[in-house]
């Protein structure tokens, strides 16, 4: 019995959900076929057989970043192979891919899954009711099952190395593909986010000391469902885009939570937070006046803090 | 066809005589890091198309330092011409949303930061000297005005304290307004809020008659500036329209001011103070040097503190570098990029190796304190204002 992983890639990059799906397929304990398929992906395929049994490669000009030529050569590949599950990232991509293979060869799907397990059954776990309750399902008999993974739920941290066999195979597309056709890469504005609408806002300060700190605190803000915003020296260092200033010259701010990671609470800032629901700060120096406006604090290194809370944070989530 | 809504400018502020010579730009502050130019924005009031003046964002980039109208050799008001441009944009509603709020907020609260009246004395919880309150039917010569971001600005507040220590100290008759206190409006006139401006002067004479004050010293030279200058316009403005404003003849000085007048009166000497072995640096806030040729005194107050090595800034007196806290900046960071004028300033107090850059301004206060900790001067410099420096060495 195989398990197929779905692998993204973008601009010759592998996408983190590409692990993280690889990390749900490992849990089942089966084969682990990676099926990469695109134009020049080969040197991925380096990468990718680190943590599969077997990747399947399919180099193909004709695929170029079409949704729609990925999903038949998957529906190829699926009939060959004929795969017990299908893993793919609950991605903008997953979800035009995924549903599409399930309706072109009449297979189950379950989408947005937070947990995948083997209890006889294929049992799916997925979190509805904005995450106020977890349900289990179990999916009907079939030979083949396809299923969405919500990104950041599956760590890549817990893979282990299986540094199987890269398999080259034809591309099963025939022809070019008309109906739909790859424009280009349009990056989103980064600073097209709104601080003001999130419920939670992770917010850094100078404290953070260094640009490359960053994504520590992006991941934590992506785990805790929240977005990034900070203080106006961030701003001028150029870490961050202007939009994400809390203050009396940014932006003013009343979330559910907001977490204040080195900032000292100088008066233009806390202006510009003070009516949140709750301030938690953390600050090296116990006398910071964020201490003054905050209803929990933690005195200690931000660096060492951010990683502990996110793993936290992540065990917590299971 | 669409009409066109056009100001007349030149009866307000002759802007024909403007030879588009472009001196103001060569002077103004902000040029330096962003795309304002002023002597464009001149242009644009001689044609006083009012849609034309929308799409100039950066017209709310101005300091109103004042340094333009300084230098027209027509004798033009460059930096008044500005306000009168907000004033299309904030009766267009065409305004930043920050400077919105502020002035809401100045409408609301009597203070630009949102914060309210009722916190207003908080400042003075942690004073450990009795201060007298001219609103709570306290008599004292004068008032001691503290103004809005040294009222309610934790860092700044320090600067109030201070303040009161020193007076108190030197046996100065004087009492607060406490919660009472209401905003100068100075940063109001600048943002374009005429409106809100006039109802300032005209409610602030009233207190003021009615607490019986008449000599204030002021903490900002922005409160001393609008007390001195545009109290006295406005109020005239506002008799032609009827409205009867308390024959008042205020009698206002900046704190640097009035120090200085007790030094000559021997009343405030050398042989009061501590040594104070430090490399001190003066900065001129706009608002005194600029608009108000008051440059003498702060250094007087300086100079007479036992051990001190006061240094001085290239860019010094009228020349010296705005820090862009001003003319509604604290609620707007405007277009410019690169380095803040605030960064650019505490490095070159850096190269005259001063431990302190003092100041008489709580703008100016914020803006170097930020620029000193950008700058990555945390351990090497400290930024004070003279209030401070005083309080630490009296004996
Ligand atoms: C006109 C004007 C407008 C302004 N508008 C705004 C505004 O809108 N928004 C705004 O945010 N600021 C604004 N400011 C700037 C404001 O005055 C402060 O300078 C700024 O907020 C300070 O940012 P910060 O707290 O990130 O940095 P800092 O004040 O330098 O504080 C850094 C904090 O991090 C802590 N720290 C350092 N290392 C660590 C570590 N390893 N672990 C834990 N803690 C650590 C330190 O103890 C310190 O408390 C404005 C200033 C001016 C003059
Ligand atoms: S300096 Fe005076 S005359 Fe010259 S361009 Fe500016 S406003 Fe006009
Ligand atoms: S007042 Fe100062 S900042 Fe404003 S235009 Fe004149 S020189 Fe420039």
């Amino acid at each position: 019995m195989a398990v197929f992983v779905f692998i993204e890639h973008r601009e010759g990059k592998l996408m983190d959900i590409s692990f993280e799906a690889l990390s749900a397929a490992q849990k089942l304990n089966d084969e682990v076929i990676a099926v990469l398929s695109g134009e020049n992906v080969g040197d991925l395929a380096e990468k990718v057989v680190k943590y599969a049994d077997k990747v399947i490669v399919v180099d193909d000009p004709k695929i170029d970043t079409n949704n729609e030529a990925y999903t038949r050569v998957l529906d190829e590949l699926i009939k060959k192979e004929m795969p017990k599950v299908v893993i793919m990232g609950h991605t903008s991509m997953g979800m035009d891919i995924a549903p599409a293979v399930a309706i072109d060869l009449g297979l189950p799907i379950a989408t947005d899954v937070v947990k995948i397990s083997k209890d006889g059954n294929i049992k799916v776990t997925r979190s509805i009711h904005n995450g106020k309750v977890l349900a289990d399902y179990y999916l009907k008999d079939a030979e083949t099952y396809i299923i969405t993974i919500r990104t950041g739920e599956f760590s890549a941290e817990e893979l282990s190395e299986k540094n199987g066999k890269i398999e080259r195979v034809d591309s099963p597309l025939k022809e070019e593909i008309t109906n739909k056709k790859f424009v280009g890469f349009v990056q989103p504005e980064v600073g097209g986010v709104d601080i003001t609408q999130a419920d939670i806002l992770v917010s850094v300060g100078r404290g953070i000391k260094d640009k490359e700190n960053i994504p520590l605190v992006e991941e934590l803000a992506k785990i805790m469902g929240g977005v990034l915003s900070c203080s106006r020296p961030i701003v001028d260092y150029g870490w961050l885009p202007k939009e994400r200033q809390v203050g009396t010259s940014g932006k003013t701010v009343k979330p559910k939570l907001y977490l204040a990671l080195g900032i000292s609470g100088a008066f233009q800032h806390v202006a510009g937070m003070k009516g949140a629901n709750m301030i938690v700060a953390v600050n090296k120096d116990p006398k910071a006046p964020i201490f003054s406006v905050a209803q929990y604090g933690i005195v200690d290194d931000v660096l060492k803090v951010i990683p502990a809370l996110t793993q936290k944070i992540k065990e917590i989530k299971g | 066809m669409m009409e066109v809504e056009e100001t007349n400018f030149d009866e307000l502020y002759e802007v024909y005589a403007c030879m588009q010579c472009g001196k103001c730009t060569g002077s103004c502050a902000v040029s330096l890091r962003s795309d304002f130019n002023i002597r464009e924005l001149m242009r644009i009031a001689i044609l006083g198309n009012n849609e034309d003046v929308k799409e100039h964002e950066e017209i709310w980039d101005c300091t109103s330092c004042g340094i333009c109208t300084v230098r027209c050799p027509r004798d033009l008001k460059p930096s008044e011409v500005i306000v009168g441009l907000r004033s299309i944009l904030v009766e267009e509603g065409e305004v930043p949303s920050t400077i919105r709020d502020a002035l809401e907020s100045i409408g609301n609260n009597n203070n630009p930061w949102g914060r309210p009246k009722s916190k207003r004395a908080d400042w003075m919880k942690d004073l450990d000297v009795e201060v007298k309150n001219l609103s709570e039917g306290d008599e004292a010569e004068y008032l001691l005005y503290i103004g809005c971001t040294a009222s309610y600005d934790t860092r700044i507040q320090k600067v109030s304290r201070a303040a009161v220590h020193v007076l108190t100290k030197l046996g100065v008759d004087f009492g607060v307004l406490g919660e009472e206190e209401p905003c100068c409006g100075s940063e109001a006139r600048m943002m374009g809020e005429s409106g809100l401006f006039e109802m300032l002067v005209e409610d602030n004479m009233n207190l003021f008659k009615d607490f019986g004050i008449s000599k204030i010293i002021t903490l900002s030279p922005h409160a001393y500036n609008t007390f001195t200058t545009d109290y006295k316009d406005y109020k005239k403005r506002l008799e032609e329209e009827g409205i009867e404003i308390p024959n008042l003849e205020l009698d206002v000085k900046h704190y640097t001011q009035f120090l200085a007048e007790l030094i000559e009166e021997g009343r405030l000497t050398s042989d009061m103070m501590n040594e104070f072995n430090k490399t001190v640096v003066y900065h001129d806030p706009c608002y005194l040097g600029k608009r108000n040729n008051i440059f003498k005194p702060p250094r007087k107050v300086l100079s007479i503190i036992p051990g001190i090595n006061l240094v001085e800034f290239e860019r010094r007196e009228d020349r010296s570098l705005c820090c862009e806290g001003a003319g509604g900046r604290m609620w707007s960071e405007g277009t410019g990029t690169g380095e803040r004028n605030a960064v650019i300033r505490v490095r070159d107090a850096n190269t005259l190796n001063a431990e302190i850059i003092t100041v008489a301004c709580p703008f100016c206060l914020s803006t170097l304190e930020d620029g000193r900790s950008t700058a990555g001067y945390e351990e090497s410099m400290e930024v004070k204002d003279i209030f401070e420096i005083l309080d630490e060495v009296l004996k």
